[in-house]
């Protein structure tokens, strides 16, 4: 019976999206009633998460491990979560009675995700996938007006389900020559017969799941359209919440091959490259500000793969710093966004002209996180950076940091053009005034500074870092 | 309080953090107070250049080495310190930081448009030069070195002129191009030192091989050079100069430079001398190739900044030029002459500027004959004019004597070639000199008032600063020497 307790924050994400089921039963729900229930209960959910941190065991026949890599990763779940429903306060995008609904999936998708981020077994792993998949798959097309975005919920469901069926293809390989289901025990027959090329093409193919959801180059298409066609508050999820857990499953799977393999490596590398130059070039040309941050993720998903792709404990760690980075700066640029498109429409940058003055705490924060993104200092960001690259080159990849560099390089001219647009253009025709309202100057004032005193003052969250992967095999 | 209390107190973390508090001070004056924003600024860069000149007045040249040393771990599994310390070379450019703060702020004194935030910007712009002056820890001199750069992107493109835009992305770009070479050069060395330490002088103790010196000292040269204008990464300063606000000018040319040079002693120097023996051939062909190309470069413009401009691509080749000696003189010389030209051109720039906001234009056929409507303000100009071209009395002079040398000591012929640019830039300087304040008087210039006394303090004190090093050129070389004795010795 104790060793339920481990299960705590899973189970409470059960009971919330059972609660949120319940209302959507409901015929006329309130928006606002159901949004305040939404933060209160993420909130503790966040709460609930953080006391559960030290926990450490097995569960389910050993397939399911608790340990403080996988309770970082929940706590950085529910803060994602958390935040996403803070921004909920104007969910234009999305019907009013399909409010329950969406808080519903939400709640599930983070708890699926959860489950991803402890589960240690083949199958616990896929099943637990697909549920965050279809939770989003569904949450995607919700948006209103849905017939214009009807291409995004399609293209998003065909790509997911031809990336799960090449991960389940890896993976029946991956059992075909180690004749186990268990990670741990992947990890200790693996390196004997890494040198079969079915065993690296099992493990890529197996990796191909969660690199369509980092949207990592070539698994990256449906990133722009998905990002554009839902709604706001959906679009943030994903880019935010959904990318930790993909981030925790990459770390597990590369960490499999425990660097025995150059191949291997040499694919991850060039995956590096490709996804970073990609993103970067292609988010130049960008109008509409969430499909350049859509192609910015496929760039960043590159410099995270460069932490991973060392297979050091060092490079382990940066890719967490860098997640917990990403998933603060990511957030803050969406709730500028949503802040200034209050109807839920899509963003065009130059709609940001002038934000400076219609509200400069916000400006500011979107000028911060941009930066953070850019890999400025002072900024987590850049410490995020520093780390991955400082990894690297402790492995010799002194070329691959070159790149990563001069794509940071690159990346600074679209940011400085969303910059630009907020600080210096005169807005062409009269936008309506940016509603700042108390909730969220609090939340700007703590992103920006926790943006700036993590980038100041790493030091704990590196040895956070360090710990968390420490317990990883 | 004694003497050695007060030997103690932190002073360069004071001279660090003035600045930032400076910046918080103004973010929360209301917009609507811009005068009272001049005078916070004005008071924390006179705070600053006092703490700067006790600095200067408290270092003991005799004793040498890092003085006022302040270190503390910072980020433990990395091996990063928070460590300021001043030595003979810093100590000269801290003074330089703090005086064209100072007369900057001076400078931009009548300054209308967003008066707030374009002074809050100059502070975190300083904050970084500071910081990297001062620091002795790779991680952070990059950390600020960055933090430096970035603040240019929004002074250029918010209160400058001509083509602002381009001018702060070309910039912008190009300096972080810079440090995208930076940053993995660092990061190598630290690696290949055993990844414990970001400490300059302890990884200077462990040493590297010498092919490791040589593959981190050209991307350290590289990286650093774009900021320190070498030539052929230089194009991206003319056209911020020329786009540029007058102050930002006056501390981009005048400082930020600076630290491009400053970097590649103090990281590529210090921890890589086989490498800098190495590629010193190449680093002296591309200085020299910078002082003639610069001056005939200046030599066709007609745009007063970009003369200064491209002057300043030549000046800082002298500075390169004689890093690439490895001799005493020769260094000596170098760090002096980032000393003086930092102080000239921000003469030059704040001359400028006053004619510009008077007339709108800084085109040299539209201007002519300023000297006979407005004597003090051209006098200005030409006074600095004299000292770029290396008129004795002027504290330059002995800085580009120091370098040249040396340097047709140790290449003969680039060091011949050095010196005939410098007859070029002569020549164009004086061509400026007679067309703009010469000549035939502009009647459209007439009605406008010479500079008053206030508004010409702070060329004053830049003048006053170059002429004094110009007669008394040991009070600061001693200093320097101090430095680079030990430095020279232990290549």
């Amino acid at each position: 019976m104790m060793k339920w307790t481990l299960f705590t924050p899973e189970l409470y994400y059960v009971a919330v999206a059972s609660v949120f089921f319940l209302c959507s039963l409901e015929k006329k729900a309130d928006p606002r009633r159901l949004y305040r229930w939404a933060v209160i209960l993420a909130g503790v959910g966040l709460a609930v998460t953080v006391a559960c941190a030290r926990m450490e065991g097995f569960l389910f026949f050993d397939s399911y491990k608790v340990d403080l890599f996988s309770q970082v990763f929940k706590i950085f779940l529910a803060l994602g979560m958390f935040f996403v429903t803070m921004v909920c306060s104007e969910l234009y995008g999305i019907e009013p009675r399909k409010h329950a609904e969406f808080y519903f999936l939400l709640s599930i998708c983070t708890l699926a995700m959860m489950m991803l981020v402890s589960a240690v077994e083949l199958l616990t792993i896929y099943i637990a996938l697909e549920l965050s998949s279809y939770s989003l798959y569904l949450l995607v097309p919700m948006r209103h007006r849905a017939d214009e975005y009807v291409e995004t919920g399609i293209k998003y469901f065909m790509v997911g389900a031809t990336a799960s069926a090449l991960m389940i293809f890896g993976m029946s390989y991956l059992f075909g020559i180690t004749h186990t289901t268990y990670v741990a025990d992947i990890i200790r027959k693996l390196p004997e017969v890494l040198n079969q090329p079915a065993a690296v093409v099992g493990l890529l193919l197996a990796l191909g799941g969660f690199f369509f959801k980092q949207a990592l180059f070539p698994f990256h298409i449906w990133a722009p359209d998905v990002y554009q066609g839902a709604a706001n508050q959906v679009t943030t999820y994903i880019a935010t919440a959904s990318k930790m857990a993909a981030a925790a499953m990459v770390i597990r799977f590369v960490g499999m091959s425990t660097g025995q393999s150059e191949v291997f490596i040499q694919v991850l590398v060039a995956l590096s490259i490709l996804s970073m130059t990609f993103g970067n070039l292609v988010a130049i040309v960008q109008k509409d500000i969430k499909r350049l941050l859509a192609y910015s993720s496929i760039a960043h998903a590159g410099y995270m793969l460069i932490g991973i792709l060392c297979m050091t404990q060092r490079g382990y760690s940066s890719a967490v710093y860098y997640a917990l980075a990403y998933l603060v700066m990511n957030f803050a640029c969406f709730m500028v966004i949503i802040k200034v498109a209050p109807d839920g429409h899509n963003l065009q940058i130059k709609e940001l002209a002038g934000l400076h003055k219609r509200s400069p705490l916000l400006a500011m924060t979107l000028m911060l996180a941009l930066f953070g993104l850019a890999g400025i200092p002072p900024t987590l960001g850049f410490t995020g950076k520093f780390l991955v690259f400082a990894a690297a080159l402790e492995k010799g990849y002194l070329m691959l940091v070159i790149i990563g560099m001069i794509n940071a390089t690159i990346s600074l001219y679209y940011y400085l053009i969303v910059i630009k647009a907020a600080y210096l253009l005169e807005p062409v025709r009269e936008y309506g005034p940016v509603r700042v309202d108390p909730w969220t100057r609090v939340m700007s004032a703590a992103l920006v500074i926790a943006m700036v005193y993590v980038g100041i003052f790493p030091d704990r969250f590196v040895a956070l870092a360090e710990a968390a992967v420490s317990v990883l095999p | 309080m004694t003497a050695m209390e007060f030997a103690q107190f932190p002073i360069l973390s004071a001279i660090l953090f003035s600045t930032l508090l400076a910046l918080l001070v103004i973010l929360f004056i209301p917009d609507d107070r811009p005068k009272l924003v001049k005078q916070v600024s004005l008071g924390f860069a006179a705070v600053g250049l006092a703490l700067s000149l006790y600095v200067y007045f408290a270092y003991d040249p005799h004793k040498g080495g890092l003085q006022f040393v302040e270190r503390v771990l910072w980020v433990k599994s990395l091996g990063i310190y928070y460590f300021l310390a001043a030595d003979g070379i810093n100590v000269p450019m801290i003074l330089l930081t703090a005086v064209v703060l100072f007369t900057g702020v001076l400078t931009m004194w009548e300054l209308d448009k967003r008066v707030k935030e374009y002074f809050a910007l100059t502070y975190l712009l300083v904050a970084g030069v500071y910081g990297v002056f001062m620091s002795m820890d790779l991680f952070f001199i990059f950390v600020w070195y960055d933090v430096s750069l970035f603040p240019m992107y929004p002074l250029i493109a918010i209160w400058g002129s001509t083509r602002k835009e381009y001018g702060a992305m070309k910039l912008t770009l190009y300096l972080l191009a810079g440090s995208a070479l930076i940053l993995p050069g660092i990061l190598y060395l630290w690696a290949v030192a055993g990844g414990t330490t970001f400490d300059l002088f302890e990884l200077q103790r462990l040493g590297f091989d010498v092919q490791v010196q040589r593959i981190a000292f050209v991307m350290l040269y590289l990286g650093f050079g774009i900021l320190a204008g070498v030539w052929p990464f230089h194009t991206w300063s003319p056209v911020g100069h020329v786009a540029a606000p007058t102050a930002v000018s006056m501390i981009h040319a005048g400082v930020l430079m600076k630290l491009g040079a400053y970097g590649i002693l103090r990281v590529g120097m210090t921890l890589c001398p086989e490498g800098l023996v190495y590629w010193a051939d190449l680093m002296a062909l591309l200085a020299t190739i910078g002082i003639v190309y610069g001056a005939f470069v200046g030599l066709a413009q007609t745009d007063l900044k970009y003369v200064i401009g491209y002057s300043s691509v030549s000046h800082m080749g002298i500075v390169g030029l004689g890093l690439s000696t490895l001799t005493v003189d020769g260094i000596n010389g170098a760090v002096f002459q980032m000393f003086s030209h930092g102080i000239m051109t921000a003469l030059f720039f704040s001359a400028v500027g006053y004619i510009y906001d008077k007339t709108h234009t800084k085109m040299i056929p539209e201007l002519g004959g300023l000297s006979k409507t407005m004597p003090k303000a051209s006098a200005f100009f030409i006074l600095a004019a004299f000292c770029g071209i290396g008129v004795p009395c002027m504290s330059s002079f002995w800085a580009e004597l120091l370098v040249f040398i040396s340097a047709v000591k140790t290449y003969p012929l680039r060091g011949i070639l050095a010196v005939s640019g410098l007859v070029v830039s002569a020549l164009f300087m004086l061509r400026v000199v007679q067309k703009t304040f010469y000549g035939e008087k502009n009647p459209k210039w007439e009605h406008i008032p010479d500079v008053p006394l206030f508004l010409a303090s702070p060329r004053i004190i830049l003048v006053g600063i170059l002429i004094f090093y110009g007669l008394f050129p040991r009070l600061i070389l001693d200093i320097i020497q101090s430095a680079v004795v030990p430095f020279v010795n232990s290549l």
